[in-house]
């Protein structure tokens, strides 16, 4: 009988469970500040710290995506790089740049990770392993953003624009592990067709694109090889997080804005 | 062993009630409110505990300026009461309410209790005063027929506030296959949504973009607020009005 019982309560669980197994509804979206941040804890609780909250937007404000993700290395998946604190301490990953010599702007960069820790330490430790104030995070974002061209997602930064109007500059270069390369002639836009009859052609920019990522973000990895038509790929697949979904709704403007794609009047 | 036996009984009836649709009372749609309060909502996320009164908030009031999507798409209302983290330094900056609401494009953020007065009914007189003008009736929900009063111009809300970004002309109308025999399918109309919405309002978060890939669209889920009963629920026309989605429906088709 208890087994019985046991059975049954179980049916029933799993049977609750499919029922409440919810779609139609929205998601809540980020707030602004908070778009594109990424929770790394890989190691930080055994450690007993809190986990990072990685700030997308305050870095690219800095750097080329193309300087992390190809340079240094990080994975394009939050918490698949599993950095460690003795890789920042050698200079590997974050401690790329926050190693305590690097300058930017004239402005000493914080040093990542230390062994021993002191109460000093804490205070430094706490920028990255974020405990706490979320209020003062949000004022420093919008002190940067107010000035910015405002898009309607995302950070609600048009980064695009921002780019092209040098209100950020981007680093692209960091000694020591970047290398020189030879310019390559920059395609042409060029459209795409939509598999829906009705939408708009997406044009794609090449030249906006190469800005931010150089060629190596997205080939030969996630667009095979490099000639149009090899990569087979559908909107339904873009927005499971794959091709232009790798960025576009993590970090880059969310999907969301069809027609910053789709944009070719229909004929 | 009547204890255990109780449990059995008790988790069959929670099995027929929590997965099968009670299909007595399937229909039995809750009341409607007033026309005049239909769509009000009382934002109650920190207000009462911050020892001011809710928010009182009227759709009819704000859609006859402003499309849904101004608010849910470029303002980044959420589409669920008191989930968005509207707070009085946000309203100050321009965001949220306060995008609008600053004391130039509407009444700034001194008149307090114009909003935070805790009644759902306010503003009811405005709404007398909405009737006058020459816009298309109908029996349900607010008991107005927005979609055709946008169209013959009785009301002209703005679609964009600050961004003019265009959203991609798409106006095919579906014919969406009903779950029962005898219920004739639910007719789409993409053009009366993107009148007033972003796509992204519903893509791909409540509806996939390709027929039939949503999974659990179904009649009982869209009764309990999902899918369409997202906002035909709450602010679009109710789904008592089931002519209006399904055309073809008759007395007899409801007859079991």
């Amino acid at each position: 009988m208890k087994r019985l019982v046991l059975w049954i309560s179980l049916i029933v669980l799993v049977c609750a469970g499919i029922a409440s197994a919810q779609g139609g509804v929205k998601k809540k979206r980020p707030p602004g500040y908070e778009y594109g941040n990424v929770t790394i804890n890989n190691f930080s609780a055994n450690a007993g710290l809190a986990p990072v909250v990685f700030q997308h937007w305050s870095h690219r404000s800095r750097f080329t995506c193309r300087v992390c993700h190809v340079d240094i290395g990080f994975a394009m998946k939050a918490g698949a790089t599993r950095v460690r604190a003795a890789d920042n301490m050698k200079g590997y990953y974050c401690g790329t740049c926050h190693n305590g010599s690097m300058q930017f702007n004239k402005e000493k960069v914080f040093e990542a990770c230390s062994k021993v820790s002191s109460s000093v330490d804490q205070k430094r430790c706490n920028k990255c392993h974020f405990v706490g104030d979320t209020g003062k995070r949000e004022e420093e974002f919008y002190k940067f953003a107010d000035d910015l061209p405002k898009e309607r997602f995302g950070n609600g930064i048009d980064w695009e624009k921002a780019e092209e109007e040098g209100l950020v500059k981007p680093v692209d270069f960091i000694k020591g592990v970047s290398v020189k390369r030879p310019p390559l002639p920059v395609q042409k836009d060029f459209a795409l067709a939509a598999k829906v009859e009705g939408m708009p052609e997406i044009i794609f920019s090449h030249k906006k694109h190469t800005v931010w990522n150089g060629c190596e973000v997205c080939h030969p990895e996630i667009f095979i090889g490099i000639k149009k038509g090899s990569t087979k790929y559908s909107m339904i697949e873009i927005f499971e997080g794959k091709y232009c979904g790798v960025c576009h709704d993590k970090v880059a403007f969310p999907q969301m804005g069809c027609q910053r794609c789709h944009t070719k009047p229909v004929s | 062993m009547p204890y255990q036996a109780r449990i059995i009984g008790i988790l069959l009836l929670g099995l027929a009630g929590g997965v099968l649709p009670a299909s007595a009372e399937f229909f039995n749609l809750a009341p409607q409110p007033p026309a005049a309060k239909y769509g009000n909502i009382l934002i109650d996320r920190l207000a009462t505990k911050s020892g001011v009164k809710p928010v009182a908030f009227s759709h009819w009031l704000h859609r006859q300026k402003y499309t849904c999507r101004v608010c849910h798409s470029e303002l980044e209302f959420n589409m669920k009461t008191s989930t968005t983290e509207i707070t009085e330094s946000a309203n100050l900056a321009g965001r949220y309410c306060g995008a609008c609401h600053n004391g130039k494009i509407a009444f700034g953020q001194d008149r307090c209790i114009t909003c935070h007065n805790g009644e759902i009914g306010h503003g009811e007189e405005k709404f007398a005063k909405l009737l006058l003008r020459p816009l298309v009736r109908t029996e349900y929900g607010d008991g107005i027929d927005w979609v055709a009063s946008l169209r013959n111009g009785a009301v002209a809300p703005q679609s964009f506030l600050k961004s003019q970004a265009k959203e991609p002309p798409f106006g095919r109308e579906l014919s969406l296959e009903a779950e029962w025999v005898k219920f004739p399918p639910a007719v789409f109309p993409h053009k009366a949504h993107t009148d007033w919405l972003a796509c992204s309002n519903c893509h791909p978060d409540i509806f996939n973009i390709k027929k039939k890939t949503t999974r659990h669209f179904s009649m009982p889920l869209i009764l309990k607020g999902e899918f369409c009963g997202v906002c035909h629920v709450t602010v679009a026309f109710p789904m008592n009005d089931c002519k209006r989605c399904h055309p073809a429906m008759t007395p007899d088709s409801v007859k079991r």
